[in-house]
């Protein structure tokens, strides 16, 4: 081999640039495949190969997977486990009773000191559905799906501070750096419609996540992957508009001389990067219309608008439930809603759990249970998981702050202990998986980490977190974070 | 096979392909002797370290370090035998056919090929000389290639390009036009596109001169004030450099005067070993001067963590880790966060190092507080900057000074008795009295929480002592929550009287150390004790004015007051257990009254005064703690803070040859190591660095990692040589080394490529042809001002606010809002565009630029519709365009020359007619739906012809060529 071809086979085996592959059957793309299933340092890397100008074309898992994309509704300051889903009789006894002692030992609280008192459920619990699921009276709506919901009581985390805790439950790492899971997912799978982009994120609440942009970064993934930030408000994605004074039918002259241009230039330079500009100038003209058109929900009817209590033209939670079955129609891979505002500490009335918290209630409950009922009668449902969670649990404590109990009733965050809940995707309906202990601070029973979740949901989109890896100064890098080994697939959960 | 290809795993790859041998090894087996680093090393990467390597040592057996691999397995047996493979247990288990013993494990890997097994037993025979992986082989000047054509070449580097050309069979390629020249030098010095008036004077120049020519362009553009503006780009990505802390509430952080420094340092062209040492040691300078103060903050761009109950030692802790790591990538393209947690999987670098290399940075002060403490005053005046930085180091030193005499009195009282409490109260929790005198708190303690202890009077009392005890005396246990009072006041009980306070002259702490000083708790706001975190005994001298006269049957009233939390003002830090002593020596009240004392405190409050004098900004800097408070660096076990093992002191990996010293390294001896000529790689990484600045793609292409796991030079003796020259014969002269480079024919070639190059080498790796680099996002921005006409050439200053969407800050807990430039602020360059961790300016984000979160060493182009979007739709780039538009019309004559004179702003030469009538088409057909839609046009232009040319300039600010260099 002649150092050229060495230099060329060495590159590919690093993947650490975007090579286009003119034609693969010819030498040199052979030899590109060759290294790159060759063994890298460490152990076998396995490297996605792209099609030339075509990083988001769709492509197959290595495995069977039932669901096709993902729908994750994250509650960013994270919603009570024990006001909603985790059903805790003994503690409605504890109310008001120093905490005990062994609660503490050895405990780090964000605001919590010294001795606080038990908080009890504030609200009533019910069955529901066959299966019996306990929800409580806040989330009426959605209990009537009881049977199509798969709640995993037992998921802990190590971070208790939200920036850090929101990038450990998107990216697998409490520190920036890592690409986030809706990076990776688009980055294995593409996406079925190239017009929009293939990771879409909405946000309501007024707020972005806790952890900033970075929580649907790329990472050390080329960049293409990361997150597009969408508004459900004014332009949906940033720039898409023409500007006033250039119409569609201008912007579509200054395409086509932008494309005589441009070809001469590929001609003149043969530079392949100058083609691939050619196609992204036609696909971002596409997406121009595609978008707006994805994004309109007012051509919705009526009966969709009540099913999910939508107003056109607001940001608002609810919009961005209809938001998320519109692009996931269409084919955008993985959609990630952040709602801000659930940060219960009880400091004021729109953070105590018997006010602020109940508002937070009502603008979900609908919505959830509309975006999963919709997806259901139009057959998406299936290959569709939507994902619920917050970033950590509250504490079966009553907040206190500087040592002083506070007027309102709020709980402060808990690493130990929270609940997600699934729906879709290949995920068990009617199910409840894993255990708190009899207060709802500690997940004891098939205790299910952040990673073990994120090798579920890659088994669930039909990847073995372990091989879909991305070579990175020298480790292949997962998901599911080389340095926390163990991780392993929530079998329980999954249909 | 079509060309959409997705692959996983092994399998179906070698059934679709035939694998031509492993690409390292290249040699032919059968002749000479076997090399380490080209036959056995990549041997031993691909087939064994995964398990007998630096995290697992399977068998007891590591293939990373020579003594290791010659070592006794837990076989018994010694893996290797120099100059006996019969003898080496690494052959036989090789080719044993013992499903058992058979290396590697059938499910772990393929056995080893004849061809693999042959070098390995040859070179076994041949003694198994082992040499370290190239990048820590101190580099060596190689011989000049012999050449076929040695005209060619301009610069030495060229010998080096040419030979790989040559043994290629590749000629190079013609030089590229001068239009194509100059476009790509400015870019690539400057960031800014040259002027048509820049060329013609160019073009005319070079025709009775083209080297002179291009020799009095290339010093031009060195000597522009643009130059530290482009290549302090580069830097702030090395540096995680923004204008916020990063984390939840990401404020806003002031540090743009080190942004500024940098520029001026490229600007003045100062010698890289200079601008390294100041800004990892400046502080530690014998005489620091303002700008090496400032130079420091290069590692305060740390992200600093304020959300409500976030652990300060936590945040501290993964700030010093990252200067590690940073520093590591920086100027070693080193993956040493590996080294974190496990010694290094590839190269030969243990665990422990790591902590070795953390020491160094383990001591300054900065302790993840909300106002970035320390912070040193930087005037805008430059004038009064050296006065100020004086009077604050001289205002440091004198304190530090007033505490260690005092202590030193304290210490030398001799008559500490213990003074046990009659009766101890606390305003919440509660207190209680122990052995000896121990006073331990418990309960849920408010911040602000009192403690009043009534205690038995001492006649005489000159000076009470206050020692404070950690939970556990466990050396290993993580560092507790701090103990800290701030006021500490004393009140005489007479018998039937009412507590009359008695004066304080002083607080004495056993150091200082941390944002608080405790002489302040004698008249409360002050703060002594540990914070935010401590995990030694600590202890504090209090002293009387005068020796106290009491009447007998009198009690003594002591109240120590708290109000001083960690963890983003959520965690109190009162004292849990501590204890009192008294002293009655007149010597203590004599020393705190005396004339001498007395000046010393004055002359400090003088330093203090001129230390604020003059307005400008607080920028964090590296503040070195005095040596009494010296952080203890431990292990951490699996890299786990919470986990800790023995103590280190700093130290340096030996594979990279660290200086021999008596007594310990000092951050400034590192430093001093790092750019010195026995530092391996510092050269190497900063020339490949530069060279990727100019070519695309560094000669290592792994910019950030030179060790085993990352590329392999393609130019070795190349990258030695440039390294060599680069510290050698250019002193680190950057601009020197850049020189050489913008004037070399490799650089000077045409980077257009024939089908038949581009096939062969597609990322142009052997440089058969000249660079061609789509423009980073700041010079996308930069460009489109400069040819607009709006560029401001304004420099340095605040971070400013050009348009930006709204809607993009929407920061939890954050008031701060985006307030877009009405001035010439909204047409700056893009490096000084406010940098916000969490969110980032969405143009840059969208053309790779990174959101500095960690240091990042390189930007990998992608190319989107998402790009598309920006430059057609961004309102800036609307402005921009319109800003063209205004400069094309201005032109004389009929439009096709107002459109032939926009072509030339962007490519120099007159544009192809093919250019222009495609052009001239979309103007006449927009004019026409201009003219037939008046509301369209106002919206864009005040007339038909005009919004047609803004069309027309916005399709220029879009072309390929354009965004191209």
């Amino acid at each position: 081999m002649s150092l050229l071809q060495q230099l060329q086979a060495d590159s590919a085996l690093l993947q650490t640039r975007r090579y286009f592959l003119r034609d693969a059957a010819s030498g040199l793309g052979a030899l590109w495949f060759a290294s790159a299933g060759g063994r890298a340092y460490g152990a076998a890397a396995s490297v996605l190969r792209k099609e030339p100008g075509r990083p988001l074309h769709a492509s197959a898992p290595s495995l069977p997977g039932k669901a096709k994309r993902v729908i994750y509704l994250h509650m960013a300051g994270s919603p009570s486990q024990l006001e909603l889903f985790d059903h805790k009789p003994d503690l409605v006894r504890q109310d008001g009773k120093d905490c005990p002692q062994a609660f503490l030992a050895g405990k780090q609280f964000a605001f919590i000191q010294g001795v606080p008192k038990m908080l009890g459920p504030q609200y009533p619990f019910q069955q529901h559905g066959q299966s019996g699921q306990w929800i409580s009276d806040r989330m009426p709506h959605l209990a009537t799906l009881a049977d199509d919901l798969c709640f995993i009581k037992s998921m802990y985390t190590d971070q208790f501070n939200h920036g850090p805790a929101q990038l450990l439950v998107h990216t697998g790492n409490q520190n920036p750096g890592a690409p986030s899971a809706g990076a990776w997912v688009t980055y294995g799978l593409g996406t079925d419609n190239e017009n929009l982009p293939g990771f879409i994120v909405l946000t309501s609440g007024g707020k972005n996540p806790d952890a900033g942009k970075t929580v649907w970064g790329s990472g050390f993934l080329p960049s293409v992957y990361q997150g597009v930030q969408c508004r459900s408000e004014g332009e949906p994605v940033l720039f898409l508009s023409n500007p006033p004074g250039i119409d569609r039918g201008l912007r579509r002259r200054s395409l086509e001389a932008l494309n005589e241009i441009n070809a001469r230039s590929a001609a003149e330079t043969g530079d392949p990067e100058t083609l691939t500009r050619i196609a992204q100038y036609e696909l971002a003209f596409r997406m121009q219309v595609e978008a707006s058109d994805a994004f309109d929900i007012g051509k919705e009817p009526a009966g969709i608008h009540a099913l999910y209590g939508t107003q056109p033209g607001k940001e608002s939670f609810a919009n961005n439930c209809l938001l998320a079955r519109r692009l996931a129609e269409r084919g955008v891979r993985y959609i990630q809603l952040f709602d801000w505002g659930w940060d219960s500490h009880g400091t004021d009335e729109t953070t105590a759990l018997t006010h602020g918290f109940k508002a937070k209630c009502e603008s979900i409950d609908r919505p959830i249970m509309a975006l999963i009922s919709d997806l259901k009668q139009r057959g998406l449902l299936e290959e569709t998981l939507v994902v619920w969670s917050g970033e950590f649990g509250r504490t079966p404590m009553r907040e206190n702050r500087a040592g002083v109990e506070m007027k309102f009733a709020g709980r402060d965050h808990n690493p130990g202990a929270f609940t997600l809940m699934m729906a879709g995707g290949g995920s068990k309906g009617g199910v409840s998986y894993g255990e708190t202990d009899e207060f709802g601070y500690q997940s004891v029973i098939d205790r299910v980490s952040v990673h073990d979740f994120h090798a579920t949901l890659l088994a669930l989109l039909g990847y073995d977190h372990l091989k879909f890896t991305y070579p990175v100064s020298g480790v292949n890098q997962r998901l599911t974070n080389v340095t926390q080994p163990g991780s392993e697939v929530v079998r329980g959960v999954i249909a | 096979m079509k060309t959409t290809v997705t692959l996983h795993g092994l399998g179906l790859l070698s059934a679709l392909l035939l694998i031509p041998p492993t690409p390292a090894l290249a040699a032919d087996p059968a002749a000479g002797r076997t090399e380490f680093n080209r036959d056995i090393r990549p041997l031993l990467g691909k087939h064994c370290t995964a398990c007998h390597g630096g995290v697992k040592n399977a068998g007891k057996i590591s293939f990373i370090y020579r003594d290791k691999a010659l070592a006794k397995g837990k076989s018994g047996r010694p893996a290797i035998v120099p100059g006996r493979p019969e003898e080496s247990e690494v052959i036989a288990r090789i080719l044993s056919k013992d499903p058992d013993e058979v290396m590697p494990k059938p499910d772990h890997g393929p056995r080893l090929n004849e061809k693999e097994i042959s070098l390995l037993r040859r070179w076994i025979a041949e003694g198994a000389e082992w040499s370290e992986h190239w990048s820590f082989v101190p580099p060596k000047e190689p011989a000049r290639p012999t050449l076929r054509n040695p005209a060619w070449a301009r610069e030495p580097l060229d010998e080096f390009i040419l030979a790989g050309l040559e043994a290629e069979g590749l000629p190079p390629s013609p030089e590229a036009s001068p239009d194509e020249w100059l476009r790509r030098v400015s870019f690539d010095l400057i960031g800014l596109p040259p002027s048509p008036e820049e060329y013609s004077l160019y073009l005319a120049d070079r025709r009775h001169d083209p080297r002179g020519a291009r020799e009095r362009v290339v010093d031009r553009l060195l000597a522009s004030p643009h130059f530290g503006e482009r290549w302090a780009t580069l830097w702030l990505d090395l540096a995680r450099y923004s204008d916020t802390y990063g984390f939840e509430k990401d404020p806003h952080r002031d540090i743009w005067p080190w942004r500024d420094w940098v520029i001026r340092a490229f600007n003045s062209d100062m010698p890289f070993d200079q601008f390294t040492l100041r800004q990892l040691a400046g502080d530690l300078f014998e005489h620091p001067t303002a700008d090496d103060l400032l130079a420091t903050a290069f590692h305060r761009n740390t992200q600093n963590n304020t959300e409500g109950g976030t652990d300060d030692e936590e945040y501290r802790t993964a700030a010093v880790l990252d200067r590690v790591n940073t520093t590591w990538t920086v100027w070693q393209a080193t993956t040493f966060g590996c080294v974190q947690c496990h010694s290094h999987p590839y190269d030969p670098i243990p665990n422990r190092d790591y902590y070795r290399f953390a020491a160094f940075f383990n001591n300054t002060e900065d302790c993840d507080q909300n106002d970035d403490f320390p912070r040193y005053l930087f005037p805008d005046n430059p004038q009064e900057r050296e006065a100020a930085a004086a009077a604050q180091q001289e205002a440091r030193r004198r304190r530090l000074d007033l505490n260690r005499e005092g202590l030193a009195l304290a210490r030398s009282l001799g008559d500490w008795k213990p003074w046990t409490p009659l009766e101890a109260k606390a305003s919440g929790g509660r207190l209680t009295l122990g052995d000896s005198g121990r006073i331990d708190a418990g309960g849920t303690l408010p911040i602000a929480v009192k403690y009043t202890l009534t205690l038995p009077v001492v006649p005489g009392l000159t000076a009470i002592q206050i020692q404070i005890f950690p939970d556990s005396e466990n050396p290993k246990r993580p560092p507790e929550r701090g103990q800290i009072f701030s006021k500490f006041s004393l009140g005489l009980l007479p018998p039937g009287g009412s507590n009359t306070p008695v004066r304080l002259k002083e607080a004495i702490a056993d150091y200082m150390a941390g944002p608080f000083d405790p002489q302040r708790v004698v008249e409360g706001g002050g703060g002594l004790g540990s914070y935010p975190v401590g995990s030694d005994r600590r202890e504090g001298v209090i002293v009387l004015e005068k020796p106290l006269e009491a009447p007998e049957g009198s009690k003594l009233v002591v109240e120590i007051e708290h109000g001083i939390a960690a963890n983003s003002d959520f965690q109190g830090c009162p004292l849990k257990h501590f204890s009192l002593s008294t002293s009655t020596n007149a010597r203590a009240t004599t020393f705190v009254t005396s004339p001498a004392r007395m000046e010393a405190w004055k002359a400090w409050h003088h330093a203090v005064d001129a230390s604020s004098r003059g307005g400008g900004v607080r920028v964090p800097i590296l503040v070195e703690r005095e040596r009494a408070a010296t952080r203890e660096t431990r292990v951490f076990i699996r890299g786990n803070r919470l986990t800790r093992d023995e103590v280190v002191s700093p130290g340096i990996p030996d594979v990279v040859n660290p200086p021999r010293k008596e007594g310990p390294l000092t951050r400034l001896d590192m430093a001093r190591w790092l750019v010195g000529n026995e530092n391996p790689l510092a050269a190497r990484v900063l020339a490949n660095r530069l060279w990727a600045a100019l070519f695309g793609h560094g000669i290592v292409e792994t910019l950030e990692d030179f060790g085993a796991s990352g590329a392999k030079p393609t130019h070795p003796e190349l990258l030695d040589h440039l390294a060599l020259r680069l510290r050698g014969e250019f002193g680190w002269s950057v601009k020197r080394f850049l020189r050489s480079l913008a004037l070399s024919a490799t650089y000077g070639q045409t980077g257009h490529a024939s089908q038949q190059l581009q096939d062969r080498d597609p990322a142009n790796h052997l440089l058969a042809r000249g660079p061609r680099v789509r423009l980073t996002a700041e010079m996308v921005r930069d460009q489109s001002l400069a040819l607009s006409g709006l560029l401001s050439p304004k420099a340095f200053g605040p971070p400013v606010f050009p348009p930006q969407p709204d809607g993009v800050w929407r920061t939890v807990y954050s008031g701060a809002s985006w307030r877009t430039a009405q001035d010439e602020n909204r047409f700056r360059r893009a490096l000084y565009t406010y940098s916000k961790r969490t969110a980032g300016y969405p143009m840059f984000l969208t053309f790779d630029a990174p959101s500095r979160d960690a240091c990042t060493a390189r930007r990998i182009p992608s190319n989107t519709p998402l790009q598309a979007l920006t430059t057609w739709n961004d309102p800036a780039f609307i402005e921009m365009a319109q800003g063209l538009a205004l400069r094309m019309e201005a032109e004389c004559g009929p439009t096709r020359e107002k459109i032939e004179f926009g072509c030339r702003l962007v490519t120099l030469e007159p544009p192809s007619r093919s250019m222009v009538d495609t052009l001239m088409k979309l103007y006449e057909g927009a004019r026409q739906d201009y003219l037939a839609a008046p509301d369209t046009t106002s919206r864009l232009a005040p007339g038909p012809d005009r919004a047609a040319l803004v069309l027309v300039a916005n399709t220029l600010l879009n072309l390929d060529i354009t965004l191209n260099r």
